[in-house]
């Protein structure tokens, strides 16, 4: 059974999402408060955390930071409907999703669902895929750029894998938000390019070139190096 | 009234009196710099008048002497104001009184022997040389001269004095006028950017340190704009709060709805349920979207949008839901337009205005949206305008259609599904994209919305398009 964390203060929906999640194949701790939620977070025991941004007392977006300080834990945000500055913010810190609140729960086991499908899938059989200066080990989920480790979310990982394993084409943005988040592409769903932006931000420019190119229109496109060239 | 020593009246009183003291003084001023000689063309005529007045006295003098000559000179003054002396060659005085006043000519006219002329005060004085029986003497007197000696016969020189009085008063009254009115002006402008929404605007604070009405005004309107700022802000912040408040119970009510539908089974009841909580939804979270376009502090995120696109998907999507009602979208646009914005604040303004239309134009008809190159004031927009051809509203509604849950008294009823919010949001989406939009009936029926968005010029579209899908760039 797989354990998710809910850090949120509305101790009356904890209660209902804990009985309507258990029912589904879930275990779940509930946690109210920013601090106790983060210590909680931390302690590995968890495959997944739910975190509400609007918390009392420490926010969500400092709980989120200091969760990524020390942890890829994947890290499902709920947010205030339209409170796109929160939503943006809390994926830039390195939350892996978000849902607005209030959100269906047939959503949010979905997106549950999809974010535990991706960081549970059995290592593929493919070995360490190495482009110019960047190698990653889908088997051990490591990363390296220029031989120096690269600390990346595992939604990050998933994200550079598939965009490697195109390098040279472009892959659209359905497609990457099929493959990466586990969902479709919703209309006005900018996630999968906040994800690519701190992926870009993370490789760094190559010789003065982006690495990660934009296509108007269609998608994204990790050049080769000989391409750069 | 209460009399106050600053007040605005004391002050007005005393500046018109100074402009009045001011003319007054420069005039008297210009008659003192008066001309100092007399136009050479009035000397004959002038010595031919002082000589024959002269040659009395003279006359007097040698016949009955000192005292007979004196009496004329004094009969003389006592007629015309004017005064006369008589004078021997050694410039003594030998009749008439205070001959010191034309020592200065009678000494010209001893070593020269010729007539001499001034001008002082406006008055011409005359000094000749009178050959007498035995001696000569010499007879000055002053004379009229007209007013036209005063101001001298030069043209130009009355055009300079004229230029120099409208210049003085021209000036005060300036200064004055202007000392009235900047604070009126100030206050004007501060009153206009108030109206047009920016809550923020006062008049200036050094007006504000005037000590007298106007100060008071500036001061007392800063003060309501305070309080207005206040009250509406205030009242942003309730609507914010309890559309805030009222998600986390529906966020429950969500999840209880979803458990009983777990142990209980699907029941039509449910569904009915569903969708209520659904449009509670929709209608929190536009109350929230108003709320926050509201409070200007909040950044937008905004990067280039295909607006041609953006209402081809919208007429697109609405064509589902026109066909309920056998109406018909057509779309006319020639080319591609883009504007930079928020592509889903632009999408759910323009679909509002869209769906406005399909729900009001009679069954069977057309809704006809347009989109075309506008120049306004020198400026490149794109306009987009949606027409419908429904009963059009009263014109007195024209404006209020964009307030949030006005409702139009007549046939809009509440049956029709929408709660008065799509177009208070589409009104402040559009106004956070610097654009317009504005309501009018058009023949023979039909209401019709113009959207304006400033388009983006061909080099900005270019240098933006790389970036187009990172955020870190619109920041």
């Amino acid at each position: 059974m797989d354990k998710v964390l809910i850090v949120d203060d509305d101790v009356e929906l904890c209660e209902l999402l804990v009985e309507r999640l258990s029912t589904e194949g879930f275990t779940i701790d509930t946690v109210h408060r920013g601090p106790a939620g983060l210590e909680r977070a931390l302690s590995q025991e968890y495959a997944l955390v739910v975190l509400d941004l609007m918390l009392p007392g420490m926010g969500g977006l400092d709980v989120l930071r200091r969760i990524r300080a020390q942890s890829s834990v994947p890290v499902l945000i709920l947010t205030a409907r339209g409170e796109d500055v929160d939503r943006i913010l809390g994926l830039e810190i390195g939350a892996d999703d978000y849902l607005p609140k209030p959100f269906n729960p047939r959503e949010l086991i979905a997106r549950i669902r999809a974010i535990l499908r991706r960081t549970l899938r059995v290592p593929s059989e493919t070995g360490p895929l190495i482009v110019g200066d960047i190698r990653i080990d889908p088997a051990s989920r490591e990363a390296r750029l220029q031989g120096a480790p690269l600390i990346l979310t595992s939604v990050e990982f998933t994200l550079l894998q598939v965009l490697l394993q195109h390098a040279g084409h472009v892959v659209t943005r359905e497609q990457l938000t099929e493959t990466v988040l586990g969902r479709k592409l919703g209309p006005f769903d900018r996630v999968i390019d906040v994800h690519v932006s701190n992926v870009r931000k993370k490789l760094g420019s190559n010789h003065g070139s982006e690495r990660i190119k934009a296509v108007r229109g269609s998608g994204y496109l990790f050049v080769a190096r000989s391409e750069a060239k | 009234m209460k009399f106050r020593i600053r007040s605005l009246f004391l002050k007005i009183f005393l500046w018109f009196w100074a402009t009045a003291i001011i003319t007054g003084i420069s005039l008297i001023i210009t008659f003192f710099l008066g001309p100092e000689n007399v136009p050479a063309r009035w000397h004959a005529s002038l010595t031919d008048t002082a000589r024959s007045s002269g040659m009395i006295a003279l006359a007097e003098l040698e016949r009955s002497g000192v005292p007979a000559a004196s009496a004329y000179l004094e009969m003389l003054e006592r007629d015309t104001q004017l005064r006369s002396c008589l004078f021997d060659l050694s410039q003594q005085p030998i009749a008439g009184k205070d001959c010191d006043t034309f020592a200065d000519m009678v000494s010209h006219v001893a070593a020269t022997r010729v007539s001499d002329f001034g001008v002082k005060y406006g008055i011409v004085r005359v000094a000749l040389v009178l050959p007498g029986g035995a001696n000569e003497y010499i007879f000055a007197t002053e004379l009229p001269a007209g007013p036209r000696a005063a101001f001298g016969v030069n043209r130009a020189a009355i055009a300079l004095r004229f230029g120099v009085a409208l210049f003085v008063s021209g000036f005060v009254c300036y200064l004055l006028t202007l000392y009235l009115t900047t604070p009126i002006l100030r206050l004007r402008e501060a009153a206009t950017q108030l109206a047009a929404g920016n809550l923020r605007s006062r008049a200036a604070e050094k007006l504000e340190s005037r000590r007298d009405d106007l100060g008071a005004l500036v001061r007392d309107f800063n003060v309501m704009a305070e309080r207005i700022e206040d009250l509406i802000s205030r009242q942003r912040q309730l609507i914010y709060d309890i559309s805030h408040e009222l998600r986390s119970p529906l966020a429950r009510l969500n999840v209880a709805l979803d458990l009983g539908r777990q142990k209980k089974g699907d029941d039509p009841a449910f569904d009915r349920m569903e969708l209520d909580i659904q449009r509670l939804n929709e209608m929190i979270g536009r109350l929230l979207t108003i709320a926050r376009l509201d409070t200007a502090a909040i950044p937008v995120e905004m990067t280039t949008v295909n607006l041609t696109e953006l209402v081809s998907q919208i007429v697109h999507d609405a064509g589902f839901e026109s066909q309920q009602r056998s109406v018909v979208v057509a779309l006319t646009t020639h080319e591609q337009y883009f504007v930079r914005g928020n592509a889903e604040l632009l999408h759910s303004a323009i679909e509002n205005v869209v769906r406005n239309a399909i729900r009001y134009t009679l069954a069977g008809t057309t809704v006809e949206a347009a989109m075309q190159h506008r120049e306004v004031e020198g400026m490149s927009f794109v306009s987009l305008t949606i027409r419908d051809h429904g009963s059009g509203l009263p014109e007195s509604d024209l404006t209020k259609i964009f307030e949030p849950f006005y409702r139009v008294t007549n046939a809009r009823d509440r049956q029709s599904g929408g709660v008065g919010l799509g177009l208070a949001i589409a009104d402040r989406v559009i106004r956070i994209h610097k654009g317009m939009i504005r309501a009018e009936n058009v023949a023979p029926e039909g209401l019709q919305i113009s959207i304006f968005i400033p388009e983006l010029s061909e080099e900005k579209l270019h240098t933006g398009t790389t970036r187009d899908f990172d955020l870190q760039a619109q920041n």
